[in-house]
């Protein structure tokens, strides 16, 4: 995201220009930034401090007892008691697996559509509108309906439709419940609810690539997809990269969908848990929140890691060029 | 419990410098907030008292079944035309959120009487969100219990609820497709199928069902939830052995008789109907169907004479149920007990119990009622599930070859055990190491009692 | 290699083909919102039939008025309670939110101050912490607020992510604009919301949009937070059915149905502008 900083900050007016008019602003402007500086501090940095904190500590949410303070021993649990560390690193690689293939995907297709709804035909305004819909359906929500579709027998709409479609050929399959196809069924729910929103902002890079580079490209008889590559993809180059860092950040927050249909009993819990599905699960069903906290404090490092490296991959890439 | 006595947690030297910091600061911060003071010797009694008898008593209700719903609504307003100088304020909350509604309450914010769920009940004590209530019921009401739900309801001697119902576990059967097959259901536990004998039956029947797959074990109400545990323990203790012994799960849940039951359980699910939306059962798919009594009036009305009832498989030291459900108890810091006291005996009287379990057609828990029941009674349709849980262990640590009903294990870590084994069931059923994955249950279930002094 | 044939309209070899896709994942899209919306006006029994599910027959309002006859009383709430209580919650976030976050936003945008690029560095960072990982704490922090309407919102309010958009945003904005109107002597609180907020409909429209999606379907922290009936949100209530034994479908749908109705109204309301205002947020290249 810095690098999205940085290349927008070039754009802002030249220093002599700006120096008179900043210079008032040394009071008015953390005036105005306070009310969500201090919000954020009190919900959001503060409790995390607390997060950290509780982490050093065995307590109980239910309790009467006072909590103990334990040092790293959560933290220690987390890398080396087998069964703890077994099931927290199987859900870092889930993490993983989820992010390897909804990061390409989603954005791939994000762009595919982009480039499908971009542009006047009759009825488009309906097909955004079909794109669209599943935005606007909460994760609980959305997990009941796939749930159904996705229901191992013959009664579930996915297998009755595959069953029309091969003649009966091919049989019903359990979705949610095999661990082959688990992640991809939850992957599938993801895309479907959420490509929309990474679409309109692709459609906005799209529309704000020059016409004439179009033009200069097909008098020297470019074709189409050489076009793709060397017009499109370059002038939505930071769009592509906002969308990708984006979804990074999102697809590691994966854990609704796992929940509710964990909860629900129809899906396979040991192909499909993440990082928060296991911060959650510990902390508040399994009433251990020291042990919670801790995960959730090595989740972040990670994530913060992931990004960071993300975003020096595409820095490096960036100097090539 | 608060954050607030993290200051003094009397380990200042294993501390490093910015973990002491940091809890100085985060407790501080939480310290302004009025959390409930910690104490080191929880003594529920002590928070609770008799006050005038009269007032208004806040009730927190399970949002059941519509019919439950209406039926308790009912009761309530019934109870406050009786008794003019009570006035009840009952409100309903989901069941999914329930359990971290108690847990998250302040005393102050804690009802007066409240809905629990039977397997909780020794968790909720141990937080103080309930207390002991023979001081405030009659001795009566107490006398009248079942001998079932007392051993759910009591923990260490003392007992934290009372209940108007029960809840049994049976196999139920399409005696059209039975007879068809050539299977007769057996009458009683003493007389049930055999673990060996089951596999038979459900081989003769996976010919005269539509898709080769006679058995339904309610698939749709997930293996991982609280049903898991509750319809499938039975297997275990039917091989003779509890899930957990002497304050420890291993060498209990993870010893081998329970691995051979388990995996014996798991070579059924070829045989098994994956019933997503639990209708296999009404609609003649499925002949053998392994459920609670709740799912009786859907039954009745969809088989009629067809339906008939019977005893689990019996996995070699007897065929056993699952027994205890949602109870009612007094809240842990009321300050109105004999008022609350006396809704308590009015809930359990016998024209009280007897409307509300009409109205869900659940085993009466009561036993002037539960003889007297048109659907559990001598000779009527469901006398049978009496029969069964008038045979109470009625705790895993009872278990015997006649004893039939049993209550989920009572122990303040049952949330552990329910969602290990949860979590096993489920693993076992899809196809993994039964050994294993009852090991790390077992290790799961251990380390939480360890870490927590064993809920001492 | 269809996708590029669209970038040119006129180098598409076919309007046919780009509708058979459209068609394609406009089918794909809906399928599932046409099932919720079908299943909720047939019996229970017929929403896990296969395909079958799909045909719009038996249809009839049972569903709706099973969830209306559950919710009927002050002991179980009102459907007409939760929803006031989502609404009200959602519109608080959502108001105060589109003021702090851009008020923020413009600070780190547009004006020079001391610890300024720190704070700007703490923000992004406080973008990838999740909810989840601080509502505990929270909750040990907020107990004695609990059962409020307050309390449902106040954490929601600032956003990092939300700054983060308006920031983006206003640093596209050209600067000339608001030297004019420093030069005419407005402030810069004035010179925000008289010149550069009217421009910045976009973003402010984007942040709404997204802050109402995220705040409906609230969840977790009113579990922790909320007992009392009449302060309870939607979401708490949609387990309700899902619980039941069997599992009542049909009100389930129909509650959903119920749950998405007014974002997707909103939604469909103002869905060209909000197209168009997502669209020129995002980064441009």
């Amino acid at each position: 995201m810095t690098l999205l900083i940085r290349s927008q900050a070039r754009r802002t007016a030249p220093p002599t220009q700006r120096r008179k008019r900043l210079s008032s602003h040394a009071i008015m402007g953390p005036v105005m930034a306070a009310p969500a500086l201090i919000l954020l501090a009190v919900f959001l940095a503060i409790p995390f401090l607390g997060a950290i904190a509780m982490s050093f500590y065995r307590l109980q949410l239910n309790s009467t007892r006072a909590p103990r303070f334990i040092g790293l021993e959560q933290y220690s649990r987390l890398f080396t008691d087998p069964d703890i560390s077994a099931a927290f690193l199987h859900s870092l690689g889930n993490n993983f697996t989820f992010a390897a293939v909804v990061v390409p995907v989603q954005t791939a297709l994000a762009l595919g559509l982009a480039l499908l709804v971009n542009g006047k035909l009759r009825g488009m305004a309906v097909f955004r509108t079909m794109f669209f819909m599943p935005l606007v359906f909460p994760l609980a929500l959305v997990a009941v309906v796939w749930r159904l579709i996705f229901a191992r027998d013959d009664h579930g709409l996915l297998n009755s439709a595959i069953s029309l479609f091969t003649g009966g050929s091919v049989g019903p399959h359990d979705w949610l419940g095999s661990s082959a196809t688990a992640m991809g069924a939850i992957i599938v729910m993801s895309i479907w609810q959420s490509v929309s929103f990474q679409m309109i902002i692709l459609l906005g890079g799209l529309q704000a690539v020059p016409h004439d580079l179009y033009e200069a490209a097909s008098l020297d008889r470019a074709g189409r997809w050489s076009q793709f590559l060397h017009v499109t993809v370059p002038g939505i180059r930071n769009t592509l990269i906002f969308v990708a860092l984006l979804t990074t950040v999102f697809s590691f927050r994966l854990f609704d969908q796992v929940y509710l249909l964990g909860q629900s009993g129809s899906v396979d819990i040991e192909s499909t848990q993440t990082m928060m599905y296991q911060v959650i699960t510990t902390g508040y069903d399994q009433n251990n929140i020291g042990q919670g906290a801790a995960m959730a404090v090595v989740f972040l490092v990670i994530v913060t890691i992931v990004a960071v490296i993300q975003r020096r991959l595409v820095r490096q890439e960036g100097s090539i060029r | 419990m608060t954050l607030s006595t993290l200051r003094s947690t009397p380990h200042p030297r294993r501390r490093s410098i910015a973990a002491g910091g940091l809890a100085a600061l985060v407790s501080v911060a939480l310290a302004a907030c009025g959390a409930p003071s910690a104490s080191d010797s929880p003594s529920a009694a002590s928070n609770i008292s008799a006050g005038s008898g009269t007032g208004t008593l806040k009730v927190w209700a399970l949002d059941g079944q519509s019919a439950e719903n209406t039926a308790i609504q009912k009761i309530v307003s019934d109870f406050e035309s009786t008794h003019p100088d009570i006035k009840v304020k009952m409100q309903f909350l989901p069941a999914d959120s329930f359990a971290k509604a108690l847990q998250t309450s302040s005393p102050a914010d804690l009802p007066d009487v409240l809905e629990v769920d039977g397997p909780q009940i020794a968790n909720l004590a141990y937080g103080q969100k309930i207390a002991p209530l023979s001081d405030y019921v009659s001795a009566a009401t107490v006398q009248n219990q079942t001998d079932a739900v007392k051993g759910q309801n009591t923990v260490d001697g003392k007992l934290y609820a009372v209940s108007m119902m029960n809840s049994g576990l049976a196999m139920w059967g399409n005696k059209k497709l039975l007879d068809k097959a050539g299977v007769t259901m057996p009458k009683s536990a003493s007389e049930a199928w055999t673990a060996d004998e089951f596999t038979e039956v459900l081989k003769k029947l996976s010919a005269v069902v539509p898709n080769g797959k006679p058995l339904g074990i309610a698939e749709n109400n997930g293996l991982s939830s609280e049903y898991g545990i509750y319809g499938f323990s039975p297997v275990l203790w039917s091989a003779g052995t509890p899930m957990i012994a002497n304050g420890k799960a291993s060498g209990a849940l993870d010893s081998d008789t329970a691995v051979n039951a388990l995996k014996k359980f798991a070579s059924w699910k070829q045989f098994t109907n994956p019933d997503g939306d639990g209708t296999a059962f009404q609609s003649g798919q499925v002949a053998l169907n392994w459920m609670g009594n709740w799912m009786y009036p859907a039954y009745a009305k969809a088989l009629g004479n067809d339906l008939v009832v019977g005893p689990l498989p019996n996995f070699g030291k007897g065929a056993k149920t699952g027994s205890g459900t949602i109870a009612w108890s007094l809240g842990g810091h009321t300050k109105n007990g004999a008022a609350a006291g006396k809704l308590l005996d009015f809930l359990m009287s016998d024209p009280v119990v007897s409307t509300y379990t009409a109205a869900n057609g659940a085993p009466p828990a009561t036993k002037t009622t539960a003889a007297s029941s048109p659907l559990y009674g001598a000779g009527k349709p469901l006398a049978f599930l009496r029969d069964q849980l008038d045979a109470a262990c009625p705790t895993e640590d009872r278990l015997s070859q006649q004893c039939v009903a049993v209550s989920r294990p009572v122990t303040a870590g049952y949330p552990v055990v329910t969602s290990s084994f949860g979590k096993a069931l489920t693993a076992i059923w899809g196809g993994a190491d039964v050994a294993a994955s009852l090991q790390a249950a077992a290790r799961a279930i251990d380390r939480d009692f360890a870490d927590n002094n064993n809920y001492k | 290699m269809t996708r590029v044939r669209s970038i040119k309209r006129s180098r598409l070899l076919s309007r046919t083909g780009r509708y058979a896709l459209l068609v394609f994942f406009g089918l794909i899209f809906f399928v599932p919102v046409y099932y919720l919306l079908v299943g909720s006006l047939r019996p229970g029994d017929k929403v896990l039939g296969g395909l079958s599910a799909l045909v719009p027959s038996d249809l009839s309002l049972d569903n709706y008025a099973g969830v209306f006859n559950r919710f009927s009383n002050d002991t179980t709430g009102y459907v007409w309670q939760f929803a006031g209580v989502s609404l009200a919650v959602t519109a608080i976030v959502v108001l105060g939110g589109l003021l702090v976050n851009s008020l923020a936003g413009y600070a780190l945008a547009r004006m020079k101050w001391r610890g300024r690029n720190i704070v700007l560095l703490l923000v992004t960072i406080m973008t990838i912490i999740p909810f989840e990982a601080v509502a505990l704490p929270l909750y040990y922090m907020l107990s004695g607020q609990r059962n409020t309407l307050y309390v449902q919102a106040l954490p929601f309010l600032a956003n990092a992510f939300s700054i983060f958009l308006f920031y983006t945003y206003f640093l596209s904005i050209p600067v000339e604009v608001e030297e004019a109107a420093t030069i005419d002597g407005a402030g810069p609180v004035r010179t925000l919301f008289q010149v550069v907020a009217p421009m910045s409909l976009p973003a402010y429209a984007t942040v709404a949009i997204l802050t109402f999606l995220g705040q409906w379907g609230q969840y977790l922290w009113p579990v922790l937070m909320i007992t009392d009936t009449k302060l309870r949100p939607l979401p708490l209530e949609l387990s309700v059915f899902q619980n039941a034994q069997p599992p009542e479908w049909g009100p389930v749908l129909a509650f959903g149905v119920l749950f998405v109705l007014p974002v997707l109204v909103v939604f469909l309301i103002f869905q060209r502008s909000f197209v168009a205002s997502v669209a020129s947020s995002g980064v441009k290249g």
